[in-house]
């Protein structure tokens, strides 16, 4: 690549852009077919004169016969009331039709788009003021008002055009607002300030090229609004008489006795040409807004993948090995693309009482294998290899009906974020009961709230915010509800998924203690997600090091920390601050996680190995064992015995 | 300020929702005080000044003319100093304030004055107090159908999302979506009186002397067609925000987190999911209140149903303006009322009143 | 260029900035107080390394957006090369903000998405009408970004934010709050966002460019154990005050203030043999609107006795390079 000198104005249209916005665009079909449907109407309002057999509105000789002429080789959609060729109206109407409804959506998406930017921008008694002017607005009922107002003065077009465009803002000014709060408020808008722009600066280059998208589909929305009201408004009476729009074909139509004439087609002709061009806006609209607000299209109540391979694995446990987990492995099926290996052959056990912490970056694979634990993969995600044992029963080979009694009863999970893991219209209390009644179903009512209040008391909750909701509790408290909930039917073991990430230093001390004296009080066994190694040292018996979804390493803690043999062990704890010795400067690894979807051929970790050979580019290690406890995936490992 | 990262403690909530019920009443108020000076001002200020245009009817008497001007304050001035707005008389305002024709119409107006029918020449009030029983209950029949229809069409496209269910209930409800009310209302006109279905108005002439049972069974024959486009016609959009809500609400954490709890799929979406899910519904239930009547208008007028809706289109074709502004008036008032009680609805459906 | 030598570099003092908390409506009128930042004296030197530590809510983004001049102080002064640049019109503001400059937490947030990195390090130029031409203007980019560690450059100049990773985002941050050529750079949480592995070396970056550069940081840290080895010296801060500050070496070894002690021990020690017993304060962040009568910590304060809830303890010299505000010390005891 050549370097070039930057152009004067950083502003220019980038192809590649583009590209990216029709690829995506074309993903959903519903975009890419409103298109051709309104670029096609479009070509045949344009082309009008040329595409007629009659000119315009031309009935050179009216008699009776004329007349409601059903379709025949001269009138291909038979004659009106006045024995004009309808099929010639018809094109000609979606000239009107369109300049109707482009002009007007121009007139309101203009005057919404001014009110919404500079309510948002400025905000203050600006905002107040407009804000409230259009809720006023938008609860008095659009189409009896442009009834009265277009009732009063005068059919014209231009009236219609004026009346439709000025009462339609009110939509689109809300949704501008938001949209430049929305954007106001993000860091790069601050960051801009911080760089010292003024205000026409931000307005021109941060907020417009973020809000122009949203007023683009409120156009698409606003044309086809006012397409329907024009049309309403000339079927009540209120049409130019002069421009005969598809609204206005049918209120002659239907005025005139097109009805009892049984004038099928000068009835449904117009009207399908409206039903075409706002089903046409429909698409396109639901197209673009997915483009720029991409939804997913999947949840959590769609049917997993069935689990493939994995053929049940014998051999004898010791006693207290609660959880034991096989050679698992998970990718994420997306069509079209080769399998996301997310988790690739992780074995480990669990024993009674034993905390276990698994550690890994972002993306590294260790909420998925988590949640492959209990079948909780989300649709994308299957269980291609492996077993997960629980007391000796496979639960990766169980329906949906038997995994429900091991759910929460024997297993049970803290969920990162706890804001988002609780139901916000529910208070806290009855979703700790709602689980208690699931697994016990006999559970004496009458004990029921003791119960909830002795499981709040349990973390440090006073039993009079049991009838809570969510949003009232801190985020502290919020996690200690979760770690109640976690614990309302005495399971065996606890998954804790990065459940301090979002919280202060002090509030994650508090929840890290109580869950240690949790676990040692009930006997639980947990394993604890996080990316944080020196929480793992503070607390956990063993540790499980993922990287890119494979193990690292396996061992207890103290041989992790202290003779680590994979060399990330080594560089992650040499990244890692410690204030025994402050003045140690830290050493970054160089380079960055792999994505899952275009992983390394060999070792995971070899392109940012300092260790790295030959082999390791071309081979996956295999994991080693070093001693009894202590596994490592490494080449070295193999050179060394 | 965002750069906070605790939460400043709420206040007891109920005080909090009482307070949102106030201001939205309040709003509302001022909604309606808003829509009755808008409703005088359009009467009198847009050009040709449709007020003074009805007294010099020529089809009536000049003592008539006369009496209705001193009824409706039409020989006193718009409101204090203006005539007809003009500024240039401010100079001389001796006027008092309670002679002008706003006063008078406010006063009219809260006697429930609402002029005399150019048309009927009947008192507008009359006419209107029969024919909005009709509108409300046309609009509460099909409201409730296609809210219903929608609902229960968006949970399964939601639930059973990407299968031929969910694509199936997009279609139609976009179809439905994109429909002009009028046409498709025409389309059924003719499918009934093809099939024998009655077709405009009401009541079948006659049908009072019947017993009270009869009547109702004829005036819901009436009411199918009708009830049928409006329900067709919303159900749509209602289908389609309910599911694009429900999906939002299924791939939340705190569905995970139900679904890790053990419970399945009836009970997650029973207990969980339909309750936040409904709450956007309902404000877009309360916002569609005005373009429901947009529907209204169309449909009574194509099945010579009764209502506010085809009085509006019969004063427009007639030019009976006193008719027109107490159906805008109405019409406007009772949207305002049920977007409010839709609005308390929301208050007390969502634990998480915003008083801002 | 010769370095003007200014008898003041930043000094801040008494700085306050009260927020108020919810408006007053129809039906209320009453309004209460949040005391974001509550009085905080501060003393940066050139090319010198300050830590900013609290928990969230203690007022550390507060300052730092109050020293940049995002947000006016309630009271106070900043002053900079001898001027209060609290109250400066708009065209001195924007000749500050070239001095002056600010890195956020948030690298997914802090960069526009509709820019390509090359517009978005040309802007703040554009915006001070800096460089002639292009071609001047291309070069000062190129050495920001080389002086951020974004090698070799061109390869990066017509990319969008979306696809790079997190740690160069990061870089591009701060390489567009170098192309301004600044003395002071504001770093909030600047690495909290990033994975363990990639924090380090935003990390050693900023302690590069002191070197390099002469350029003074204000790091904003809720997190002491990762600004240990570069930082000159800590601040601590709760409920809006600084109540320790001190060479960075003297608050680690003897912290003196009982908040101070706290976070120090529950910051966990990177191995298991190191398990230490931790100080945790129990209860929620302070709540800043109602600011505790006496000593702001007392209700938190392990060690508070009874004049802890009546007198407000003053800044205390304990040597003279390290500072403390608790009555234990000023009591003596």
């Amino acid at each position: 690549m050549q370097i070039k000198a930057a152009e004067s104005t950083p502003v220019r249209i980038d192809a590649s852009r583009f590209a990216v916005f029709w690829q995506s665009f074309r993903k959903n079909p519903a975009g890419p077919v409103g298109f051709w449907m309104l670029v096609f109407v479009i070509i045949i309002a344009i082309f009008a004169p040329w595409l007629t057999p009659y000119e315009q509105s031309s009935s050179a000789s009216v008699g009776v016969a004329d007349i409601y002429q059903p379709p025949n080789a001269e009138h291909w959609l038979g004659t009106d009331d006045a024995g004009q060729d309808v099929f010639t109206n018809f094109i000609y109407g979606a000239r009107i039709s369109l300049f109707v409804g482009f002009f007007a959506a121009f007139i309101s998406i203009v005057i919404g788009g001014v009110f919404g930017l500079v309510a948002g921008f400025f905000g203050g008694r600006w905002e107040t003021f407009l804000m409230r002017f259009t809720d006023v607005m938008l609860v008095i009922p659009d189409l009896p008002l442009m009834v009265v107002i277009v009732a009063i003065t005068k059919p014209s077009i231009m009236n219609i055009i004026l009346v439709i465009g000025i009462l339609g803002w009110t939509t689109t000014a809300r949704v501008v607002r938001s949209q430049t709060l929305a954007v106001k408020s993000r860091k790069f808008v601050l960051r801009a300030r911080a760089i010292g722009a003024g205000k026409r600066h931000i307005v021109t280059r941060h907020i417009l090229p973020l809000v122009m998208p949203i007023l683009v589909v409120q156009a698409v929305l606003a044309i086809s609004l006012a397409i329907l009201n024009e049309s309403a408004l000339a079927f009540i009476g209120l049409g130019d008489p002069s421009a005969l729009s598809w609204g206005q074909m049918l209120n002659y139509a239907f005025g005139r006795g097109a009805m009892s004439a049984g004038a099928w087609w000068a009835l449904v002709v117009p009207g399908f040409g409206i039903v075409w061009v706002v089903l046409a806006l429909t698409l396109l609209g639901q197209g673009l807004e997915q483009v720029l607000n991409p939804r997913l299209d999947t949840h959590h109540l769609m049917p997993g993948r069935p689990k493939v391979g994995g053929q049940a694995q014998g051999g004898a446990l010791p006693n207290d090995v609660i959880l034991d987990v096989r050679n698992i492995s998970i990718h994420y099926i997306n069509d079209g693309s080769p399998p996301a290996r997310a988790v690739e052959n992780i074995s480990f056990s669990l024993r009674k009482g034993e905390l276990m912490g698994l550690v890994g970056e972002s993306g590294c694979g260790k909420t998925t294998l988590m949640l492959a634990l209990l079948k909780l993969l989300p649709a994308a995600g299957q269980i291609v290899n492996g077993n997960v044992y629980y007391k000796g029963k496979d639960l990766t080979s169980m329906n949906e009906d038997e995994i429900n009694q091991i759910r929460w009863s024997r297993i049970s999970i803290i969920f990162q974020g706890a804001m988002n893991a609780l139901n916000p219209v529910r208070t806290v209390g009855d979703q700790i009961a709602e689980v208690i009644l699931k697994h016990e179903p006999n559970f004496p009512k009458p004990r029921l709230t003791d119960r909830v209040n002795e499981l709040l008391d349990l973390v440090g909750i006073a039993s009079d915010h049991r009838e809570h909701f969510p949003h009232q509790y801190s985020g502290g408290m919020r996690q200690r509800a979760m770690i109640a909930m976690a614990l309302a039917c005495n399971p065996d073991v606890v998954i804790a998924d990065e459940p301090t990430t979002a919280l202060d230093v002090m509030i994650q001390a508090q929840i890290l203690q109580l869950l240690n004296d949790l676990r040692k009080k009930l006997g639980l066994s947990v394993i604890f997600v996080t990316h944080d190694l020196g929480v793992v040292a503070e607390l956990c018996d063993k540790a499980l090091v993922m990287y890119g979804g494979m193990t690292a390493e396996y061992a207890d803690v103290d041989v992790t920390y202290n003779s680590p043999k994979h060399p990330y062990t080594q560089e992650l704890l040499k990244a890692f601050p410690d204030l025994t010795k402050p003045k140690k400067k830290l050493s970054a690894i160089p380079g960055y996680p792999p994505r899952l979807d275009s992983l390394p051929p060999g070792c995971r970790f070899a392109p940012r190995c300092p260790a790295a050979f030959d082999r390791c580019q071309r081979e996956e290690p295999a994991l080693h064992k070093i001693e009894s406890g202590h596994f490592a995936s490494c080449h070295l490992l193999e050179a060394s015995k | 300020m965002e750069s906070f990262g605790f939460i400043i403690p709420q206040k007891r909530y109920p005080l909090d929702r009482t307070r949102a019920i106030l201001r939205k009443t309040a709003w509302a108020i001022f909604t309606i005080i808003f829509v009755i000076i808008l409703n005088f001002f359009l009467f009198r200020v847009l050009p040709g000044d449709p007020a003074r245009a009805g007294v010099r009817d020529p089809r009536l008497k000049k003592e008539a003319i006369e009496a209705l001007q001193i009824k409706f304050g039409l020989d006193k001035p718009v409101i204090n100093c203006f005539e007809t707005l003009n500024p240039i008389k401010v100079g001389s305002c001796t006027v008092n304030p309670m002679e002008t024709q706003f006063f008078i119409y406010v006063r009219n107006l809260l006697q429930g004055e609402l002029g005399i029918s150019y048309h009927t020449n009947r008192p507008v009030a009359e006419i209107l107090a029969q024919r909005l029983g009709n509108t409300i209950l046309l609009i509460g029949a099909g409201q409730i159908l296609s809210i219903i229809i929608g609902v229960v069409f968006g949970i399964f496209a939601a639930w059973k999302a990407r299968t031929a269910i969910d694509y199936g209930a997009l279609a139609v409800s976009l179809m439905a979506w994109s429909l002009p009310t009028f046409w498709l209302a025409i389309l059924l006109l003719f499918w009934g009186s093809a099939i024998g279905l009655p077709v405009a108005g009401k009541a079948t002439p006659g049908m009072s002397s019947m017993p009270i049972f009869a009547q109702w069974a004829d005036i819901a024959k009436h009411m199918f067609l009708p009830t049928l486009t409006y329900t067709i016609i919303y159900m749509g959009e209602y289908t389609l925000i309910m599911r694009s809500s429900l999906m939002d609400v299924l791939s939340e954490d705190y569905i995970l987190t139900a679904k890790a709890k053990g419970l399945n799929a009836v009970q997650i979406l029973r207990d969980h999911a339909l309750k936040n899910a409904m709450l956007p519904m309902v404000t877009v239930i309360a916002i569609n209140l005005g373009f429901t009547v947009a529907g209204a208008i169309q449909i009574e007028t194509v099945f010579s149903w009764p209502g506010l809706g085809s009085s509006v289109a019969e004063a427009v074709e007639r030019r009976d303006f006193p008719v027109l502004q107490g159906a805008f008036l109405l019409i406007a008032v009772t949207v305002i009322l049920a977007n409010l009680l839709a609005d308390l609805t929301y208050t007390y459906l969502d634990p998480r009143v915003e008083v801002e | 260029m010769t370095i003007k030598q200014f008898e003041k570099f930043l000094e801040v003092r008494g700085l306050k900035k009260y927020f108020e908390a919810g408006r007053p409506t129809l039906f209320s009128r009453e309004k209460s107080l949040i005391h974001a930042v509550d009085g905080v004296d501060l003393n940066l030197r050139r090319s010198e390394i300050i830590a900013l530590v609290g928990e969230s809510g203690c007022g550390k983004s507060t300052l730092g957006l109050l020293l940049m001049g995002l947000e006016s102080p309630t009271d106070g002064k900043v002053i900079f090369e001898d001027r209060d640049i609290t109250h400066l019109n708009d065209d001195q503001r924007k000749d500050l903000r070239r001095k002056i400059q600010m890195v956020f937490q948030d690298p997914y947030e802090s960069l526009n998405p509709t820019q390509t990195i090359e517009q978005i390090l040309t802007e703040p130029l554009l915006v001070h009408h800096i460089g002639e031409h292009d071609q001047e203007r291309s070069e000062r980019v190129i050495k920001a970004m080389e002086d951020a560690g974004l090698k070799p450059a061109d390869v990066y100049l017509q990319r969008y934010p979306h696809e790079l990773s997190g740690g160069q985002r990061q870089r591009v941050v701060i390489a567009a709050a170098l192309v301004l050529e600044p003395e002071i750079i504001i770093a909030d949480e600047p690495v909290s966002m990033l994975d363990v592995s990639i924090r380090a070396e935003v990390i050693n970056l900023l302690a590069d460019l002191r070197i390099k550069r002469e350029i003074a940081v204000i790091f904003i840290t809720h997190d002491l154990g990762s600004v240990g080895f570069f930082a000159d010296r800590v601040a601590v801060m709760y409920l809006g005050r600084i109540v320790e500050i001190g060479a960075m070496l003297e608050v680690l070894e003897k912290p003196q203030h009982p908040y101070t002690k706290a976070l120090l021990s529950v910051i966990p020690a990177p191995n298991p043999r190191l398990r230490h017993e931790r100080i945790i304060l129990q209860g929620d962040p302070p709540n800043p609107i109602n600011i505790p009568s006496g000593c702001r910590f007392h209700p938190r304060c392990p060690a508070a006795f009874d004049m802890c809830k009546l007198s407000d303890p003053p800044m205390m010299t304990l040597t003279k390079s390290h500072k403390a505000a608790c009555l234990l010390i000023s009591s003596g005891k």
